[in-house]
């Protein structure tokens, strides 16, 4: 499962939903400006304050790397 | 493999001076640490003409596909560490690799300045921050504090009373230089203490910030505050260190160049914010890349 937590004024947080929509990959987008709990989520499991944090199956990804995210979803 | 003309940068400087100098047939290489620059964080743009709101992602995406239909060589993630003369040729070296030229256009822009105080790496992302726009909700009824008085501040300061519980901003000069209308509507938040004359010495913390000090310059007493977050606006900096040998620079480190974007090495150009023409615009970076290609172009005719 894919998880994208952003806020909506984010550059790359748009970027990276892009991304994702242009590959056809399906996930929940997780708006942590209106939503606590899922900020508190998102601190705890990436250790920082920093959006978009992409959790892929699990692991968890800190900003717009194109390339480990390609990696894991395996687009290449 | 000897190039006519490498270009240093990948944002609108250094893409226009790739399209122009690949439709001018030049054997051209262009080598960036990554695209777009400044323009990535730019939530609307509304002043490129032809196009009445972008977003600067979508820009810098459509600018480097403009770039790819051409010919010319791409060298992405690559960060160039020197620049030197050999004979009539430059040689440009990154990390691991080098390579010989006729000409180079340097175009790599302006980077967020830092404070180089401890604590400010280390919590990189853990309360430290440089782009309020994609942060500022994480700091919802939180304590923060923003470096730096200018208009850039002033507008991380807007963006933080939405959320923050209390804002502080701090600079380092007795006046704030942001414009006053701003700091009225600051003020009248009631959230916003404005803190003038004063050094910051440090970002403290466990996990993430907890706190910051700073020194009051005036009396060299130092105070601390108890803040989560630290977004740091203290204005840009060229990005120019690799070419110092070949170029003249200002008093703020920008490269000097004339009208027609030479600097004082025949054969070696620059564009766009890393030199000194005043105006820090997208549409103007774009307009002196071309020039900078232009004249490239020229001077490669004319060898």
């Amino acid at each position: 499962m894919v998880r994208v937590f952003s806020t909506p004024s984010c550059p790359y947080c748009v970027a990276l939903k892009g991304f994702l929509k242009e590959h056809n990959i399906e996930f929940e987008d997780i708006d942590v400006s209106q939503n606590v709990e899922a900020q508190k989520e998102m601190i705890d499991k990436s250790g920082q304050y920093g959006v978009p944090v992409i959790d892929i199956d699990g692991e968890i990804i800190v900003g717009f790397n194109q390339e480990r995210i390609k990696q894991l979803l395996k687009l290449i | 493999m000897l190039y006519d003309l490498i270009i240093i940068g990948g944002g609108p400087a250094g893409i226009t001076a790739g399209i122009y100098a690949a439709r001018k047939k030049l054997k051209t290489l262009l080598i960036t640490k990554e695209w777009g620059g400044q323009i990535t964080k730019a939530v609307d743009i509304e002043n490129w003409p032809g196009t009445k709101k972008i977003s600067g992602m979508g820009l810098m995406q459509q600018m480097t596909e403009h770039l790819k239909q051409f010919e010319i060589e791409i060298k992405e993630g690559k960060e160039v560490i020197d620049l030197d003369k050999k004979k009539e040729n430059f040689i440009i070296r990154d990390n691991d690799q080098e390579y010989e030229s006729k000409s180079v256009i340097i175009a790599t822009g302006k980077i967020p300045r830092l404070l180089n105080v401890p604590g400010e790496n280390e919590f990189k992302g853990k309360g430290v921050s440089i782009c309020s726009t994609c942060d500022a909700p994480m700091f919802k009824d939180k304590d923060v504090a923003v470096a730096g008085g200018g208009n850039a501040g002033f507008n991380v300061a807007l963006d933080m009373i939405k959320y923050a519980k209390k804002v502080y901003i701090l600079d380092f000069f007795p006046e704030m230089k942001g414009d006053p209308i701003t700091k009225d509507k600051l003020a009248q938040s009631g959230i916003v203490e404005f803190i003038t004359d004063v050094a910051i010495k440090e970002i403290k913390g466990k996990k993430f910030v907890e706190s910051l000090i700073y020194e009051d310059r005036k009396t060299g007493k130092d105070f601390e505050i108890k803040v989560a977050g630290v977004f740091i606006s203290v204005g840009m900096m060229p990005k120019v260190g690799f070419a110092q040998k070949l170029v003249d620079l200002n008093q703020i480190g920008e490269i000097i160049i004339d009208k027609d974007n030479y600097t004082k090495t025949p054969g070696v150009f620059a564009a766009g914010d890393i030199t000194d023409i005043k105006y820090e615009q997208i549409v103007i970076a774009a307009g002196e890349g071309a020039k900078a290609a232009l004249a490239a172009t020229e001077y490669l005719k004319n060898k």
